[in-house]
């Protein structure tokens, strides 16, 4: 225990550098994955169309084995920071995508149908009933997606990507303080991310909808969502 | 040249290793043909040792989630407590739980799979629980009014009432296990994941496709087949039921 | 109701009944695991499929190894390491010994832990690494035969002993793209100082040693040397793609053959000489044979010269044969089996 304070006493430049290489490198997978995951998902689910694939592609996505991915990564891009971050978008997107689509899709029907009967336009449907209404179930994949790239850019390591899987790739060199130091640092970003996104679920959510016994959906319950689903 | 060891009389022979093909010397993208020549001498036993080491991980995973889980049922401590030690593993880096497991138990398959064994248990844990917990009340009165005792209770009717999710949790356990499993090679624990690593070491294309490409079927491959056997064991609950 | 009082009384039969099929399953993660090391890590070189018992060939029946104990042999995780530890492996197989064999472990410092921590009894280690990693002596030496009688001191107080060395030596190199040297005019690594601020790529331990990034910024004042950590391996990679301007080199790595790449020169003789020797404990040793046993890996390490060594290297690492094929047929070729 007191080896671990030390470390992170005697390391802290290492660690806030390498922290910064790692939340880069997630940042920018997270981003990337939800600007491809999220509209797709949400229109398809609007349009009530495609419902087989945007299911089980998260079940693809989940089954991926994040380190072969990496592999093939490198097989067609090569080492470094991209190769890394489309292994990730790859990991994550689905699930983001599959929130998407379920989280619209199945907003209560009645709703969107008295949205309708008022007149209100197709969009303004998705942007004032469906939306809304979809938002827990929306974020509940946004926070899945990103802890889960929080914790496999780890990886990056072995692809040349850098981040927080340098130092524990390297026992050797930095014991196992070290390790252990890094693993709470990327455990604690992750916690951290979601809690930012669980704030932001919060404030975007209309307040009529904020006590609804779904909007406290974790990221864990969406699991049962997509066995059921399945 | 240093004075160690006497230089032999004669230079050492070099015999003719053979040349591989132009494609290999060159690293191209894909070697097919050096792929299906090698298949069975380097890619198929690192696939089945994949193949070992999940089935060894939920084969032992599965029978100790289910006693866990329904110790959780009169234990509540020991839910909370499981919960939360699963909620842990999840976020913390599958690389770093290796690394950190060596310094006690090793470099070797057993370690590895301890390690596999908890991430199976985290899984299929929740699963069960939530399986068990999800039978009607009702069932259950009914079952003992009609005078079945607690164990066969149990195995009659809410296991099979159970079931959806249990298989369901078998299947993401399969698919979360093959892919930790990549992991674990780093700590020789042998898979298609020490391929990777070579391949890591050497850069060659044709391996990195190969080894990367059979996990990814692999992966796929479980996943369908435990699709299929989850419609086919409970026909009755096509329709989604947790909610 | 009838189920929730259930629920909250379970009877004693019902627990201990639980109870016991947690020690059951626990029991078959034991049973398990010791059937699943027991067909070892032979597999993780990728292909090797010869698990690790006793020998192919040897027509008399006075085999040296018959009878004595099994060597737990290990190496490192890169192509050379790996194909000496197949040579040693076959031929001490060959002559009757029972290896255990567990290749790919690790850098020097994991590998050296595995050793004095009796997961190993032996692996090939490189004098250079024996003297500035494994012993940390930061002074440079003038001959491999000094380095060699400092470490085999050394090893010898922890318990261990040493064959004799081969006549080869591999060393770290700081290697650039050829139109890199030429562009800065780069001859020696001293002349790096010259470019400012440089990314020097190597496998992450190197960042604390001193046969590497430390020694690189104290013994030639690369001050301005900023290190990306790569996998072993990739360094080639990533100097054709520019992600780093130099990268740490094995000076037998066949790849430095094809004219890419620029070799600088080690005037100051950082990365010392690393000819290859067996470590081994010595109690292990004294139950093998004690001087034969070392006079077996001697015969294999005199085959080992810069040449022969580098075409193994070039059949494993370019023409993608095993380590366990070249091995074999290196073996052969010089009638050791």
């Amino acid at each position: 225990m007191h080896a671990l304070i030390q470390f992170f006493g005697d390391n802290a430049h290492l660690l806030l550098s390498k922290t910064g290489e790692h939340m880069e490198l997630s940042l920018a997978s997270i981003g990337v994955a939800m600007a491809l995951s999220i509209p797709l998902g949400v229109w398809l689910g609007h349009l009530h169309r495609g419902s087989f694939v945007a299911i089980n592609v998260s079940n693809i996505g989940r089954a991926l084995p994040s380190l072969a991915v990496i592999s093939l990564g490198i097989a067609f891009l090569g080492i470094g920071f991209t190769n890394t971050m489309v292994a990730l978008v790859i990991l994550a997107g689905p699930v983001m995508l599959t929130n998407a689509y379920v989280a619209v899709s199945e907003v209560d029907a009645d709703a969107v149908q008295a949205a309708r009967a008022m007149g209100m336009h197709p969009w303004q449907v998705l942007l004032r009933v469906e939306l809304p209404l979809a938002t827990p179930l929306l974020f509940a994949g946004i926070r899945t997606g990103t802890v889960y790239v929080i914790a496999t850019a780890t990886l990056a390591t072995f692809a040349g990507g850098g981040g927080l899987g340098d130092i524990i790739a390297n026992e050797a060199s930095y014991g196992v303080a070290g390790v252990v130091a890094a693993s709470i640092t990327i455990a604690a970003l992750a916690f951290a991310v979601d809690g930012l996104l669980a704030l932001l679920q919060r404030l975007i959510t209309p307040s009529p909808l904020r006590h609804r016994a779904d909007s406290t959906r974790t990221a864990a319950s969406v699991t049962d969502l997509s066995l059921g689903a399945s | 040249m240093s004075i160690g060891l006497p230089i032999a009389a004669a230079a050492p022979v070099i015999p003719k290793f053979g040349h591989a093909s132009e494609c290999v010397v060159a690293n191209h993208q894909f070697c097919g043909s050096w792929f299906v020549d090698n298949f069975s001498s380097r890619f198929l036993p690192p696939l089945l040792v994949h193949i070992e080491l999940t089935a060894i991980a939920v084969g032992v995973g599965l029978p100790i989630s289910f006693a866990a889980a329904l110790l959780a049922r009169h234990y509540h401590w020991f839910e909370t407590g499981f919960s939360l030690f699963a909620a842990f593993l999840y976020t913390w880096p599958a690389l770093a739980f290796f690394v950190i497991m060596v310094q006690i138990t090793g470099i070797n398959r057993f370690t590895a799979e301890i390690a596999l064994v908890s991430y199976t248990l985290l899984i299929l844990f929740r699963n069960i629980l939530t399986g068990l917990q999800g039978v009607p009340p009702d069932a259950v009165e009914a079952a003992r009014a009609m005078g079945y005792t607690q164990r066969q209770t149990l195995l009659r009717v809410e296991l099979p009432l159970a079931l959806p999710p249990i298989v369901a949790g078998i299947r993401i356990a399969t698919v979360t296990i093959i892919s930790v499993a990549t992991v674990a090679a780093y700590i020789g624990a042998g898979g298609l994941g020490s391929l990777i690593f070579d391949a890591i070491g050497t850069g060659f294309k044709t391996e990195f496709i190969g080894a990367g490409g059979l996990a990814v079927l692999l992966a796929l491959a479980a996943d369908g087949l435990l699709v299929g056997l989850q419609r086919a064991m409970t026909p009755w609950a096509r329709r989604s039921i947790a909610r | 109701m009838l189920d929730r009082t259930n629920r909250r009384r379970p009877t004693r039969a019902a627990t201990r009944y639980l109870w016991s099929i947690l020690l059951v399953a626990a029991a078959v993660v034991v049973l398990a695991a010791c059937g699943g090391s027991s067909s070892s890590s032979s597999a993780a070189s990728g292909g090797s499929s010869s698990g690790g018992t006793s020998s192919s060939g040897g027509s008399s029946s006075s085999l040296p190894g018959k009878g004595k104990p099994a060597l737990t042999l290990g190496t490192k995780n890169f192509t050379e390491e790996l194909i000496i530890g197949e040579l040693y492996k076959q031929y001490l197989q060959h002559e009757g010994y029972t290896i255990n064999y567990k290749p790919n472990i690790g850098s020097t410092e994991i590998v050296d832990k595995a050793l004095t921590s009796g997961q190993i009894d032996a692996y090939p280690e490189y004098l250079g690494e024996s003297f500035s990693t494994v012993f940390t002596n930061h002074k440079v030496v003038k001959s491999a035969q000094d380095e060699y009688n400092t470490v085999k001191k050394e090893y010898a107080k922890r318990g261990q002993s040493m064959s004799d060395f081969t006549p080869f030596e591999d060393t770290d190199t700081v290697a650039v793209l050829k139109s890199y040297a030429q562009a800065h005019d780069l001859h020696s690594i001293g002349d790096l100082k010259k470019v400012g601020t440089f990314t020097y790529g190597a496998q992450p331990p190197t960042l604390t040693r001193f046969e590497g990034v430390v020694g690189l910024k104290k013994l030639y004042g690369l001050t301005k040397l900023q290190f990306k950590p790569l996998a072993v391996g990739l360094q080639y990679q990533a100097l054709d793609a520019h992600n780093v301007d130099t990268a740490d080199a094995f000076s037998t790595d066949p790849q430095l053959l094809s004219g890419k790449y620029v070799v600088l020169s080690d005037p100051k003789h950082l990365f010392g000489f690393q000819n290859v020797a067996l470590v081994i404990n010595t109690k292990k040793l004294k139950q093998l044979g004690g001087a034969t046993f070392l006079k077996l890996i001697d015969k294999v390490n005199a085959l080992l010269t810069q040449h022969s060594m580098i075409a193994l290297n070039k059949a494993v690492a370019i023409d993608k044969q095993t380590p366990s094929a070249v091995a074999s047929a290196f073996l052969k070729a010089n009638g050791l089996t």
